[in-house]
C-alpha cells in the first residue's frame, strides 16, 4: 500500500517536475500538428513546393473528396441493429417536420460516417529514466506504476516500469495499452487481442465477405497508430482489392481509408472500373483528382496540369497514362 | 481399505451397508438367493466413483464419455447436415419439441442442474443431453445459432429452451469463444475519434531529454538536503503534543 502510494507520488512528482523542466525543451522540438506520412510517389527535392506538394490524409481538401466519394446510403448507414426489441414508435409529422427529420437523419449519418484517422506507425518507446543499482535483485517481478489521475488524456499519462535489475523505464506501447485497458476499460476491448485477428480466422471472415465486421472490431480493439491496426487494415484492403469487393465498404466510414490506401500504393484501376460500372462518374472524377493531388509528379498529374483537364478529361488522361506500379517484392 | 472408505459414507446408507454384508455372506454360502434390491445397491457401492480415489473430475465424466463415443466427435458440425439429423429435427431448432416436466403452471426459473450424473441419465433429459451426437463446440456455428435470437442477438434463457444448467454454461462459453473468433456476428460500439490528439508529442510517450549530469554529491533536486523547521512552529507543535513526547 505504502509502495503504491509512494509510486503514485513518485510518478506525479516525476510528471510535474519533468513536465516543468524538460518538456519545454521537448515541445519546442516536436511538431504540434497531427502529421501523416507523405505519399510514396511524391518527391519534394528541388521542386516548386507550393503547387506540387503532395497532400496528406488529414487535409481538408482530401477529407472533403473522400467524404463525397464515400456516398450516403441512408439504408446502409442506419441498418437495423440487433439489440433489445422495443415496441415501435409512430409519429404524425407535417411536411416541414418531415423535412427537418430527414435533415437530422442526414447530419447523424455524417457523424456516423466520420473516417477513422490514418496515422504513421508509432515509434517504440525506449527510454530509461533512471538506473538504480542498489535496487537490483530486490524482487523477481517488474513493478508498473501508472498515473491514474482522471482528467488527463491517455497519451499524456505517465506509465513507468521498475525492472528487477533496478532500471526505471517508460512502459512500451503494448504495456501502455494493456494497463490503460485495466484501469480505464473501454467497451468491448479485450486485454489480449481476440483470435479473430490471426491469419486463418481473418481468411475465414474474408471468405464470408465480412470485411466491415473485421475492420469495426479492429477499430474497437487497437489504437489507430499501432502496428496491429495497420496490419489488419492492410490485409483487409489487399483482399478487397484482389477480389474487387469495393462495394462492401461503400457508404461506410471505412471506405475513405480503403481509397487512401489504394491511392498511396497507386493501384486505383480496379476501383475506377468498379465505379464506372456502377455509373458513379462524378465519384470517379473526384478519385482521379485526388490521385493527382497525392502524386503530383506522376504522368497523369503532369498531363492534367498541362491540359488544365477537369471532369471527363481527367478520366481520359488517366486511362492513357496509367501504368501498373512495379511489384514490391 | 475398502472398509475405511465405506465408513466415510453418510449415515442413511448404513442400512444398505448391513444389507450388503448379508448379501456377501449369502454368496459365500453358494446359494443364489440374492434379494432384488442388492444388485442395485452393489452397483451403487462398487461404482468406480466411490472406490476410485483419483477421480477428481466428478462433474464432466459422465457427460463427456457419452459424447466421446459419438462418430461426430471430431467434426460436430457434420451431424447437422446428416440425414439422421434432418429426419429427427427437420428445419426446426433442436429444442423445439422439448417440454420440461414440472409441477404446476409456472416452471421453476432454473432448469435442472445436470441431466447426467455418474454416467446415468435422468428421465426426460434436455435437448442437448438426449442426443449423443449434438456436441457443443465453438466451431459448430449452426448449432449455436439455434440458441441465439435472430432479432436481438441474445442467447435464449434455459427456461425457454429447456437445456440443463451445465449445458447452458458450456453453451455460453462456446458462443463467447465463437464471437471472439469472429464466427458469430457481434454488435460493436461506435468508436469516436473526435477530440483526440495523436501527435505523441507529450513527454509521457515521446523522448524527453536526459537530466543534466549530476555529481554523486549533489542532491537530485535542488530542494533536497537538510530543511530546517521554523523555530516558532516547532515550539508550538512541541507544546501541543508535550504529553506524548518523551
Amino acid at each position: 500500500m505504502a509502495a503504491r502510494c509512494a509510486g503514485r507520488a513518485l510518478s506525479r512528482a516525476a510528471r510535474s517536475v519533468i513536465n516543468a523542466e524538460y518538456n519545454r525543451a521537448a515541445r519546442s522540438q516536436t511538431v504540434q500538428r497531427l502529421t501523416c506520412t507523405a505519399a510514396p510517389g511524391s518527391s519534394s527535392s528541388g521542386q516548386d513546393a507550393d503547387r506540387l506538394k503532395a497532400v496528406q490524409f488529414a487535409d481538408a481538401e482530401v477529407q472533403d473528396i473522400l467524404n463525397r466519394i464515400t456516398g450516403l446510403d441512408l439504408n446502409k448507414v442506419f441498418q437495423p441493429v440487433k439489440q433489445e426489441l422495443k415496441p415501435p414508435k409512430y409519429r404524425l409529422l407535417t411536411d416541414t417536420q418531415l423535412e427537418e427529420a430527414a435533415h437530422k437523419a442526414g447530419t447523424q449519418a455524417k457523424k456516423l460516417l466520420k473516417m477513422p484517422p490514418v496515422l504513421p506507425e508509432r515509434k517504440p518507446i525506449e527510454e530509461v529514466l533512471c538506473e538504480d543499482k542498489m535496487l537490483e535483485g530486490m524482487d523477481k517481478a517488474k513493478y508498473v506504476f501508472t498515473d491514474i489521475t482522471y482528467n488527463i488524456p491517455h497519451r499524456e499519462r505517465f506509465i513507468v516500469v521498475r525492472e528487477p535489475s533496478g532500471t526505471l523505464r517508460k512502459a512500451s506501447w503494448e504495456e501502455r495499452d494493456r494497463l490503460l485497458q485495466v484501469y480505464f476499460p473501454k467497451n468491448e476491448r479485450k486485454l489480449t487481442p481476440p483470435p479473430m485477428f490471426k491469419e486463418e480466422n481473418l481468411k475465414v471472415m474474408f471468405g464470408q465477405n465480412r470485411h466491415h465486421a473485421v475492420l469495426n472490431y479492429c477499430l474497437v480493439q487497437f489504437e489507430p497508430d499501432s502496428a496491429e491496426f495497420k496490419r489488419v487494415h492492410a490485409l483487409t484492403y489487399e483482399d478487397i482489392e484482389k477480389n474487387g469487393k469495393y462495394n462492401l465498404l461503400w457508404s461506410t466510414r471505412l471506405f475513405g481509408g480503403l481509397v487512401w490506401h489504394l491511392i498511396s500504393s497507386q493501384r486505383i484501376d480496379g476501383l475506377l472500373s468498379d465505379m464506372l460500372q456502377r455509373d458513379r462518374v462524378h465519384d470517379a472524377e473526384s478519385l482521379v483528382h485526388l490521385f493527382n493531388l497525392a502524386h503530383p509528379q506522376s504522368d497523369s498529374a503532369l498531363q492534367a496540369q498541362q491540359q488544365q483537364a477537369s471532369g471527363l478529361e481527367l478520366l481520359k488522361v488517366i486511362i492513357l497514362t496509367y501504368q501498373q506500379p512495379p511489384l514490391v517484392l | 481399505m475398502a472398509a475405511s472408505i465405506r465408513s466415510i459414507v453418510r449415515a442413511p446408507s448404513r442400512f444398505f451397508l448391513v444389507l450388503q454384508r448379508i448379501h456377501q455372506t449369502q454368496v459365500t454360502v453358494g446359494v443364489l438367493r440374492a434379494p432384488v434390491i442388492t444388485p442395485v445397491i452393489r452397483n451403487f457401492f462398487y461404482s468406480s466413483k466411490l472406490l476410485n480415489l483419483e477421480s477428481s473430475e466428478k462433474n464432466d465424466h459422465g457427460v463427456e464419455s457419452l459424447k466421446d463415443l459419438s462418430r461426430y466427435k471430431d467434426k460436430p458440425w457434420k451431424y447437422l447436415e446428416s440425414e439422421e439429423y434432418i429426419e429427427r429435427y427437420g428445419s426446426k431448432p433442436v429444442w423445439a419439441n422439448y417440454r420440461r416436466n414440472h409441477k404446476g403452471g409456472i416452471p421453476p426459473q432454473k432448469t435442472r442442474k445436470t441431466c447426467i450424473r455418474r454416467g446415468k441419465t435422468c428421465g426426460n433429459p434436455c435437448p442437448i443431453c438426449r442426443d449423443q451426437n449434438i456436441i457443443i463446440h465453438y466451431q459448430n456455428v449452426s448449432l449455436l445459432q439455434q440458441f441465439i435470437s435472430p432479432y436481438t442477438g441474445f442467447v435464449y434463457d434455459p427456461t425457454r429452451t429447456g437445456v440443463c444448467m451445465r449445458q447452458q454454461k458450456r453453451l455460453n462459453t462456446a458462443i463467447e469463444t465463437a464471437k471472439l473468433h469472429g464466427l458469430i456476428p457481434t454488435q460493436l460500439p461506435f468508436v469516436d475519434y473526435t477530440g483526440e490528439d495523436y501527435s505523441n508529442s507529450h513527454g509521457a510517450v515521446a523522448h524527453t531529454p536526459p537530466p543534466p549530469s549530476k555529481t554523486p554529491d549533489e542532491p537530485w533536486y535542488s530542494w533536497y538536503g537538510s530543511i530546517e523547521p521554523n523555530e516558532h512552529e516547532l515550539a508550538r507543535v512541541k507544546k501541543i503534543y508535550k504529553a506524548y513526547l518523551k
